[in-house]
């Protein structure tokens, strides 16, 4: 597993993705910066966690990332036909989906984790309670968003195209209009998991239980892992 | 040392390695393969058919990659269709080039050799890198290779495991005259070992130069298949024409007319000679005897219709 892990890794390196995903990750950082240089030592009330935390890191910078990274993450083998490389080895197609997962994981995980902690850590003034919860919450959301996303990647040459579809109508709209939908929503279950972690951020009456957001989380991580095995197992490799 | 000979001199099983039975591949209403069976022991085997014939797809069927719509595809008597365990056996070149452009020649053999679970992984990556002469390109990123140095890179990650069964798309794509003679000597040497090698082409002269055993591809159907020298026989039976370019072309016709296995003789408006032949070997024979002693400078023979596809559907008519 771990040739697949370091090919994807290298693949999903590129330079001009990593500038960009450089430049999308710093923008809460610096909205982080703004807020406290105005704000000063006051902890970030419900507009900033609404702005900087809700819409744009968990509502449209993590999920943007992650589709990037993870569609990228078997498409572009299937579009370059160098997939069979992997899916003419003896090894189980398991041991393929896994650490192109974890890879994705890995190259989004580290800008995004990274940027929700520096984020957090300067507007709520080091107060650790609230940087781990931010950081957790979007943990989780990488990972589940990797998941749907590497399966996409492997369903469809447009997975980018219905990535977006799904993070700014599903996700962005129906989730924030629709009650019921929030327990289908990882940015829900990402920003409950905030909430919990920290009940002072996210307050509100929105959040789902800890039970159903567990169950949901791993729900989720799990059946599109298993898609994906699935899905390469049964696919035409070109 | 042909193919024959190979299979004689190592005694080799003669039991069928690769068995495909009854298979048909559709796309939509398009038929890519149709109703195809055939038996493919050790040995060089090639499968040789024009572009579009369904080569590919047929190769795709037995590798795995993808799935028959119908039919039964078996190596070593197990189907291999998600059977990865298989493919430890298997090295498959696909006609695809496209390589890791970040990545080193060495290290994409290295990678290669990981993944089929190579033991004595670099002597084993610097045997398959020694195989195709590539030794002084190894620490270079592939993207700064020509195509013959990526089929060849390729090649060698395709043999770094050493399989029983070599299954190669078009592989000698881009490769120079040096590489082509390297290249077939490689392979004649691994079949010797008693080992299966599958060569798709829609060269014919490529495909005669290795292998013996030969299945013909027509329209997603199997035209012909066996001994390659009968099937060379009867292209080389057919009426042929020919263009040659002379000094003195009415003089060389009137020669050229004499022959028995010259059915016609015309002059084109240029001014060249084109000859319809019975037996293009002793046109090859005799027209350089006539001219000389008719006097008369050739500068160019030229076939007329020696495209694969004429050859084909002379075959699949016939």
């Amino acid at each position: 597993m771990g040739s697949v892990y370091k090919l994807t890794f290298r693949q999903l390196s590129g330079r001009w993705r990593l500038i960009i995903t450089l430049l999308l990750t710093a923008l809460p950082v610096v909205m982080g910066v703004t807020w406290r240089l105005i704000e000063g030592d006051r902890f970030p009330d419900a507009d900033f966690q609404d702005i900087a935390l809700n819409g744009m890191l968990s509502g449209a910078i993590i999920p943007l990332v992650a589709l990037a990274i993870a569609s990228a993450a078997f498409s572009n083998e299937i579009e370059d036909r160098t997939l069979a490389n992997l899916t003419l080895s003896p090894i189980p197609r398991w041991k393929i989906v896994l650490p192109k997962l974890l890879g994705a994981m890995t190259v989004s995980g580290a800008f995004l984790v990274t940027s929700a902690f520096i984020t957090s850590f300067i507007a709520f003034s080091g107060d650790m309670e609230a940087v781990m919860a931010i950081t957790a919450g979007a943990a989780v959301a990488v990972a589940l968003y990797s998941s749907l996303f590497l399966w996409a990647g492997l369903m469809t040459t447009r997975a980018i195209g219905y990535g977006l579809l799904y993070v700014f109508l599903w996700e962005g709209m129906f989730a924030g209009l629709v009650s019921g939908v929030r327990f289908l929503s990882i940015r829900h279950y990402s920003l409950t998991v905030m909430h919990r972690l920290d009940e002072r951020i996210f307050t509100g009456g929105e959040h789902l239980s800890n039970g159903v957001v567990i169950g949901a989380s791993v729900g989720v991580f799990v059946i599109f892992l298993a898609l994906s095995i699935r899905r390469l197992r049964r696919m035409d490799v070109p | 040392m042909t193919n024959s000979d190979i299979q004689n001199a190592s005694g080799a099983s003669q039991e069928a390695v690769i068995k495909v039975e009854n298979v048909s591949r559709w796309f939509g209403n398009v038929v890519s393969v149709s109703d195809v069976s055939f038996e493919i022991k050790p040995g060089i085997t090639g499968l040789l058919g024009p572009n579009g014939a369904g080569k590919t797809t047929l190769l795709r069927m037995i590798t795995g990659l993808a799935d028959v719509s119908d039919g039964k595809v078996t190596v070593f008597g197990e189907s291999v269709r998600n059977n990865s365990a298989l493919y430890s056996r298997i090295g498959v070149m696909s006609e695809h080039e496209t390589v890791y452009q970040f990545m080193k020649g060495r290290d994409f053999v290295k990678m290669m050799g990981e993944l089929r679970g190579v033991k004595d992984l670099d002597n084993a990556v610097d045997k398959a890198i020694n195989l195709v002469d590539l030794s002084d390109a190894a620490y270079r990123p592939m993207g700064t290779y020509s195509r013959g140095m990526r089929q060849r890179m390729r090649l060698a990650a395709t043999l770094v495991h050493e399989p029983d069964i070599l299954l190669l798309d078009e592989p000698l794509n881009g490769a120079d005259p040096r590489q082509r003679v390297h290249f077939q000597n490689l392979l004649l040497s691994y079949a010797s070992q008693g080992k299966t090698v599958v060569l798709s082409s829609h060269i014919l002269e490529e495909v005669e130069q290795l292998a013996d055993t030969v299945l013909l591809i027509v329209n997603g159907k199997l035209a012909a298949s066996g001994d390659f020298h009968a099937i060379r026989a009867a292209l080389d039976d057919r009426p042929y024409h020919v263009r040659v370019i002379s000094d003195s072309p009415r003089d060389l016709a009137s020669e050229l007319v004499k022959l028995e296995t010259v059915d016609a003789v015309n002059v084109d408006p240029e001014g060249a000679i084109v000859v319809l032949s019975r037996n293009v070997r002793d046109l090859q024979i005799e027209l350089p005897r006539l001219a000389k002693s008719a006097g008369v400078r050739v500068r160019r023979v030229e076939p007329l219709d020696d495209s694969l596809e004429s050859v084909f559907g002379y075959l699949v008519e016939g």
